[in-house]
């Protein structure tokens, strides 16, 4: 079947796995365009061949008036696979917390399938729901089609990129900010900044509800919203003594594992000394039936998160420790969101990530700008050696 | 045909649009939950309430017909509500209990594969690749396929100590959180970029591409309107390339896979943790990359036999020490291993007290 | 200034940095109200923004970052603006 010979390919089809061949195959059943997909195929195999990849960097293609939401992708061999002589990307961008119904996902899959290859990433790292292959003359009427509907573009480019979160309180117990809220609130709040590149480079925003951050937030968000709590683990002695009954170990398993030692176990009534507990989520995670966060929710906010490109990868640092998110329109968080990401704009060189631009100015002139004071919880410990910079103002103190 | 008239600075739709009735009734008041098979799960609300939840695997690169074959799913069993999670599997929200059964039998007699929660391996965070990538030095959904058909039962049967989070990169840009993954493949270049004189100087602006390295390799090259590149100080990230498309960092015959371990993301018991490297190379295989496979095979044997109950690939690794995970293994300790990037003050021993 | 009148200084900045250095939106702010004192950002923001949204100057993107220009006669036939 089809225009090549793909015995490379044919190979990644066998396996319980299920196959991205088998679904590239399956979108030339579909698409007003099947040679996007069959050529795409093609042009794959002859990559396992030669291991070599054989797509041009992207170009310049967007709807009228953004500068985000599309990538340009061109084939280096277009003579030899002209069906995806043009094969762009175009980003949609999801709901939060990547809920849809059957009827909405039908409607986008109806449009993909007139206007594109019919191929789509369920979703792409950033967050959106990414449509793969499309040709430049498509893409004015997707975009009227898409967003007559309500569905816009998401980012790319030196932009605020499409803010992304876990489940959240659509259904978790642990979830102590309202991730899915803010998420949803910050896309709405930055839709400039989204679709029209004018940072000096990327912008990422990532919203978990809990220290298990199921959206990777601290690892891949220049600003990662980490939901937390104060106060007292509340226990359910009832339960406790269920999973005693059941067979768990919460001596070793629970107590055991508490990396602050606050934990103690009286025959199978459980006690958390919570003056000393980090709200890590170990025991809360293991116990999810007796085990519940603290009532007072609230946001850690650290900065700076990314990957590799430049100068080695970072994992965000600790900015403010406790933020209340349950304010109307979440007003405390989007204010300072807008004075980090102003700092950023007004200090950072082309294609400085707020992370690197933290390492090259302190995080003093961060603080001082967006009006957050010194605390021991920015810091995994004091610096070591004796060199430190003093101000004026510290003088006055 | 005309078109609809388009609007701008709309953003997505509200999320609420698409939750059933049950989630709003219960949004942000949910109280425990407790995992039914490696694929089911089940969240009880403070009124009572429930919802069930079931998982499939997904290759993330989907065709519109297979996700019009879920959504028909959807309707049948769960009032057409459907939702991805962030690791790119698929969830089916049950409303009515007795629905879940006869959808997880459905789902399995079609071929889906029904797991992801829980103490083994979820879906494997991976980028474009060769698919779609002008960037990739390797192909991300063909490892991924190759090492999921080797580790499915983790996804719907076998359990180990903890999760398991793989991850797949097809160059360092990394789009995903590879670098903090439990066992992650990341693509790696190891020659010195070729340079297209000609077009460096049509096409690029040359204080950009200087500015692009990170080891400062980079020097102008006035007369040619070119630049020329240190051999001895180029460690062949690529980003020139990304800034300067006429530096060309592919090399198929010396380019290939990087084995990386120990990185988590969640703060459960110890702080979030970069992975390390493990192996630093590997040929490009395909279709199948068998030594990529087994070398993680061996990995994720080795930690399963020896790593506690609750611990993480990186906690096991910290408690026994580097050392030992080299012996455990039998992975060849290299110079690559060596840190002499900018971390490296924190990663070199400082201590007489140590493992043979 | 007339809305007009700083539109048609944006343009012929960008067209005597053409091939020369990429512009960010801010360079083109920067260069407005170092030339205009009275000038503020968000005054030569609307003014590039309205050139922006009928495509008489467009985002670009190239070398990994995005860029104001002035569109090509390719891209202008594209959107069917000549």
């Amino acid at each position: 079947m089809g225009k090549y010979k793909t015995p490379m390919l044919d190979e990644l089809e066998k396996g319980p796995w299920p196959s991205f061949v088998t679904e590239i195959r399956k979108a030339m059943n579909t698409s007003a365009m099947p040679e996007m997909a069959e050529d795409e195929l093609g042009q794959l195999e002859k990559s396992y061949v030669t291991k070599k990849g054989y797509w041009k960097h992207g170009g310049i293609v967007g709807v009228l008036g953004y500068g985000s939401g599309v990538i340009g992708r061109y084939s280096s061999l277009p003579e030899e696979f002209p069906g995806i002589a043009h094969f762009h990307t175009y980003r949609i961008n999801q709901p939060s917390g990547f809920f849809y119904t059957s009827a909405a996902l039908k409607e986008i899959c109806d449009i993909w399938d007139k206007y594109g290859s019919s191929l789509t990433n369920m979703h792409g790292s950033t967050g959106d729901l990414v449509l793969l292959g499309t040709t430049t003359a498509n893409l004015e009427p997707l975009f009227a089609e898409y967003s007559s509907r309500g569905w816009d573009l998401g980012g790319s480019g030196s932009a605020m990129r499409t803010p992304s979160c876990c489940v959240g309180m659509a259904r978790c117990e642990w979830a102590n900010i309202d991730a899915m809220g803010i998420c949803n609130h910050m896309t709405q709040h930055f839709q400039d900044e989204l679709h029209r590149p004018a940072f000096p480079y990327k912008f990422k925003i990532k919203v978990s509800g809990c220290a298990c951050d199921c959206v990777a937030a601290i690892a891949r968000a220049d600003l990662s919203i980490i939901g937390t709590w104060k106060g007292d683990i509340r226990i359910d002695q009832a339960e406790v003594k269920k999973y005693a009954d059941g067979g768990m170990d919460i001596q070793s398993e629970i107590v055991g594992m508490c990396p602050t030692e606050c934990m103690t176990l009286d025959g199978t009534t459980l006690s958390i000394n919570n003056e000393q507990c980090s709200r890590c989520m170990h025991c809360i995670s293991k116990m999810t039936m007796a085990l519940r966060p603290g009532e007072e929710k609230g946001a850690t906010i650290l900065v700076g998160s990314k990957a590799p490109i430049v100068v080695g990868s970072l994992i965000s640092w600790v900015l403010v420790p406790f933020i209340k998110c349950d304010d109307e329109d979440f007003a405390l968080l989007t204010e300072l969101t807008e004075n980090i990401i102003e700092w950023w704009d007004d200090n950072a060189k082309p294609r400085e990530r707020l992370g690197e631009l933290i390492e090259v100015k302190g995080m003093r002139p961060l603080l001082e700008a967006i009006g957050v004071d010194p605390q021991p919880q920015q810091v995994r410990e004091p610096r070591k050696d004796p060199f430190f910079f003093w101000s004026e103002s510290d003088f006055d103190k | 045909m005309s078109l609809p008239e388009r609007q701008t600075d709309v953003g997505p739709p509200h999320f609420e649009k698409f939750l059933p009735p049950v989630i709003k009734e219960n949004y942000g008041k949910w109280k425990s939950h407790e995992v039914l098979t490696p694929g089911t799960m089940v969240h009880t609300a403070e009124s009572g309430d429930q919802i069930h939840t079931v998982r499939i695997a997904s290759p993330r690169i989907l065709a519109t017909e297979t996700i019009r074959e879920m959504c028909d799913l959807a309707e049948k069993y769960c009032g057409g509500f459907i939702r991805f999670t962030t690791r790119n599997n698929v969830e089916f929200l049950v409303s009515d209990k007795a629905q879940m059964d006869p959808l997880v039998a459905e789902l399995k007699e079609k071929g889906y594969m029904v797991g992801g929660i829980g103490p083994g391996i979820s879906n494997v965070i991976h980028t474009q690749g060769w698919v779609h990538c002008h960037g990739a030095c390797t192909d991300a959904s063909g490892i991924v396929k190759a090492m999921m058909d080797e580790f499915h039962e983790y996804f719907t049967t076998k359990t180990l100590p903890n999760k398991v989070r793989l991850a797949v990169a097809c160059c360092v840009n990394m789009c995903g959180a590879v670098h903090v993954s439990d066992i992650a493949v990341v693509a790696v270049h190891r020659k010195v970029p070729a340079i297209d004189d000609e077009n460096v100087g049509k096409m690029c602006e040359i204080p950009t591409v200087i500015g692009s390295c990170p080891t400062s390799a980079i020097r102008p090259n006035p007369k040619d309107k070119t630049v020329t590149i240190n051999e001895e100080k180029c460690m062949y990230c690529g980003n020139c390339f990304t800034v300067c498309p006429p530096i060309n960092i592919h090399n198929p015959e010396h380019d290939g896979v990087a084995i990386v371990v120990g990185g988590k993301i969640g703060s459960l018991r110890t702080s979030p943790k970069f992975s390390k490297l493990a192996i630093p190379f590997l040929h490009n295989e395909p279709p199948r990359w068998p030594k990529v496979v087994d070398a993680i095979k061996n990995i994720l044997d080795v930690y399963a036999a020896n790593a506690r109950k609750h611990e993480r690939v990186g906690e096991w690794i910290e408690r026994i020490g580097w050392e030992d995970f080299f012996k455990l293994t039998g992975i060849e300790f290299t110079f690559q291993h060596i840190d002499d990037f900018t971390f490296m003050r924190d990663t070199l021993r400082t201590s007489a007290a140590f493992k043979y | 200034m007339e809305e007009k009148e700083i539109q048609d200084e944006i343009f012929a900045y960008l067209e005597k940095m053409k091939g020369k250095k990429k512009l960010k939106e801010k360079d083109i702010y920067k260069k407005m109200m170092a030339d205009h004192a009275e000038l503020d950002k968000n005054t030569v923001k609307t003014a590039l923004r309205a050139m922006i949204n009928v495509g008489k100057v467009m985002y670009s993107y190239g070398g990994g970052a995005s860029s104001v220009e002035i569109p090509s006669e390719e891209y202008l036939k594209e959107k069917g603006l000549i």
